[in-house]
């Protein structure tokens, strides 16, 4: 028997791990993530020459795959196909992000402002989503991507469901989904008929507090913490409200989460107008100047 | 309130107070309320051109600067008269009627309407 | 539904391959056949990374890795190692790693060749061919995982001859040679769909076929070899895991 070098043993792992595609017109590359629900591929598209995201789920489970196909929005990933394999499982294909996760994508962005005006434009996602009836369940840094040009996409739509707008889902109570440091208390309870876009920003309220790093302004803190707060009525009730209270925030007006002092309010006026405060202070320093000039 | 008449009245206002200042030379005391009504007319003849200028042209720099100048050239005109004293007051009213002037420029390009 | 590989791990069989179901745990109640005939299979699996392993961590010669090997699998076989393998405890494959600790440490000599121990159980042992393998082998992993890497190494290979073997009765060796051409090569020299297409005159999606085809089925050897060295579906399912390098992925 011929010697297997390691790299050839790796590829042979790698590729004898991959599922059957080969009556799909897609050719798996290599494996790119994997959660709970399924795991997903590179993979590339023979009919239309373009590489494509491959995720395959176990037998009975493409609600994923229908709900992210309702969803047109630019930070939900459009789905372009979805099938049967040999072995039964489902796949669908859909765009194949190029970016990064947003955790990842922290290690490098440190501008505070570049970070929030992120978080916004996920607000903006999960608003949609929400107008649409559906509950994404599992926002967390690791499912939402950074492309290469700024844009944001949520991911991961695996447990996403559609709730009435009275709230409550088909999932008996007790069923915890989702992930443990980003769940709602009420998902993580199971108490499944409370669960709804109140439980996402919760989580979106996580995340922003992941956003910031320490010493954390005040505001923030504070919108965060109502984001968050445990009872799902105190929270903001949607998350384009959310995301206009951030839109707030880095234009240096007041926001609703936070009773700022006298002195934070002169520090927030005169960080709006800094050149309007160095023209006062040049006036007075002129002033008091020319006064006591004449007694010299 | 469109800009140029933000820029009438806040340099009616400034330009009131700082002739207020000139209470505190004793020797222009007497002149005060003329001093209040020429300050007061500085202001607001620097106040309405910059509204005017911030009207068609949206630059803090610019805005500042115009009305930096306007004021400066006014401070200097009114300045060059002697006093009853003999005495001429050009620090004093040039330097902070420019500054003053540059703060109604600032505000009309910051405040109010185009239209 | 949670999702598992155990999904597909099977192909499209409902489950794991039973052809060669257990032998271990049949072996282990001492039914002489099965005994001999696990023992062969694991000494086939396993004289590779046993040697290698005792290269790398005793840091014996060669003729001394030699003489421990054969003498560790005569002891083996003496003793009825199979039957003393408790499955709840660890895998086969740690089980044995540490047997052979234990033996190399009491040094036991290899007065004891595999014919005295047993006359059903031929294998033949290639110590050269090992040697020339070791060299190629990185040095800077552990003895550890020199032991794991080259049980992977050897598994893969004998799935591999026996892929070969297949594709001799089915009349399908241009499928052989394609996988030999692509997933035996090397990463750098290896050619792309499309070229192996022109290379033998056949459509780019009869190449895609092809492939799967044979990786279908060396993903069905593979199984079937490593039943015949596992205790039961729990390990089976543990150590294909570890095969197809899932827990590395996550």
């Amino acid at each position: 028997m011929n010697f297997l070098p390691d790299p050839v043993l790796d590829h042979l792992r790698n590729v004898i791990g991959l599922p059957d595609f080969s009556q799909t017109r897609y050719r798996l590359e290599r494996e790119i993530g994997r959660g709970g629900m399924g795991v997903v591929f590179a993979a590339h598209d023979e009919t239309l020459h373009r590489r494509v995201a491959i995720k395959v789920v176990a037998k009975g489970v493409l609600q994923e795959a229908r709900i992210i196909a309702s969803l047109e929005h630019p930070g939900i990933v459009p789905v372009h196909d979805a099938g049967e394999l040999p072995g039964g499982q489902f796949f669908y294909a859909m765009k194949l992000v190029d970016g990064v996760r947003l955790d990842q994508h922290l290690e490098r962005e440190s501008s505070l402002a570049n970070r929030l005006r992120l978080f916004q434009r996920v607000c903006d996602t999960v608003a949609f989503a929400h107008s649409r009836g559906v509950v994404h369940r599992d926002l967390k840094p690791q499912n939402i991507m950074v492309g290469a040009y700024g844009e944001v996409l949520i991911l991961d739509w695996g447990v996403a469901r559609a709730v009435s707008t009275a709230g409550g889902n088909e999932e008996p109570d007790g069923t915890v989904v989702g992930t443990k440091h980003y769940m709602a208390p009420e998902q993580a309870s199971g108490r499944t008929a409370e669960i709804g876009p109140a439980s996402d920003i919760y989580s979106l309220g996580v995340i922003l507090r992941g956003l910031l790093n320490p010493p954390a302004p005040r505001p923030l803190l504070a919108i965060a913490a109502k984001a968050s707060a445990v009872d799902p009525s105190q929270r903001y009730q949607e998350a384009l409200a959310l995301g206009r209270e951030i839109g707030l925030f880095l234009d240096r007006e007041p926001v609703s989460a936070y009773r700022e002092s006298s002195f934070e309010r002169a520090q927030r006026f005169a960080a709006r107008n800094p050149t309007l405060l160095i023209l006062i202070t040049a006036y007075v320093v002129v002033r008091f100047f020319l006064f006591f000039l004449r007694f010299l | 309130m469109n800009k140029p008449v933000i820029g009438l009245a806040l340099g009616a206002g400034l330009g009131f107070l700082d002739g207020l200042t000139a209470w505190f030379t004793p020797e222009v005391r007497p002149l005060l309320a003329g001093i209040l009504v020429g300050s007061s007319m500085k202001g607001m003849l620097v106040g309405l051109a910059a509204g005017l200028l911030a009207r068609k042209v949206n630059s803090a720099a610019i805005g500042v600067g115009f009305a930096f100048l306007m004021a400066m050239g006014l401070a200097w005109f009114v300045a060059s008269f002697p006093s009853e004293t003999g005495k001429f007051y050009y620090w004093e009213i040039m330097v902070p009627g420019s500054i003053v002037g540059a703060i109604v420029g600032f505000a009309t390009q910051r405040y109010g309407k185009s239209a | 539904m949670a999702f598992t590989e155990d999904t597909w791990i099977g192909g499209n069989a409902a489950g794991f391959p039973a052809t060669r179901a257990s032998l271990i745990q049949a072996a282990s109640q001492t039914q002489p056949a099965l005994a001999a005939e696990a023992m062969s299979a694991v000494i086939e699996a396993y004289w590779k990374p046993v040697y290698k392993y005792i290269r790398v961590k005793w840091k014996k010669g060669n003729e001394q890795a030699k003489d421990l090997t054969q003498g560790f699998f005569a002891s083996a076989i003496e003793r009825n190692l199979l039957s003393r393998f408790d499955a709840s405890k660890a895998a086969f494959r740690t089980y044995l790693r540490t047997c052979v600790d234990g033996y190399v440490m009491h040094q036991f000599e290899a007065e004891m060749r595999l014919k005295r121990g047993g006359d059903t159980i031929t294998v033949p042992l290639d110590f050269d061919d090992a040697e020339r393998e070791l060299t190629l082998c990185s040095a800077e992993v552990s003895p550890e995982e020199v032991f794991h890497r080259e049980w992977l190494r050897e598994l893969f290979s004998q799935a591999i001859a026996d892929l070969g073997q297949l594709c001799q009765e089915q009349d399908k060796l241009l499928y052989l040679q394609l996988f030999n051409e692509y997933d035996l090569a090397e990463p750098d020299a290896r050619p792309t769909y499309e070229q192996l297409a022109g290379r033998h005159q056949i459509p780019v999606t009869a190449v895609t076929n092809y492939l799967a085809w044979a990786r279908r089925n060396l993903r069905s050897l593979l199984l079937d070899r490593l039943a015949g060295i596992t205790s039961g579906q729990r390990e089976l399912e543990q150590e294909a895991r570890f095969l197809l390098d899932w827990e590395g992925r996550r």
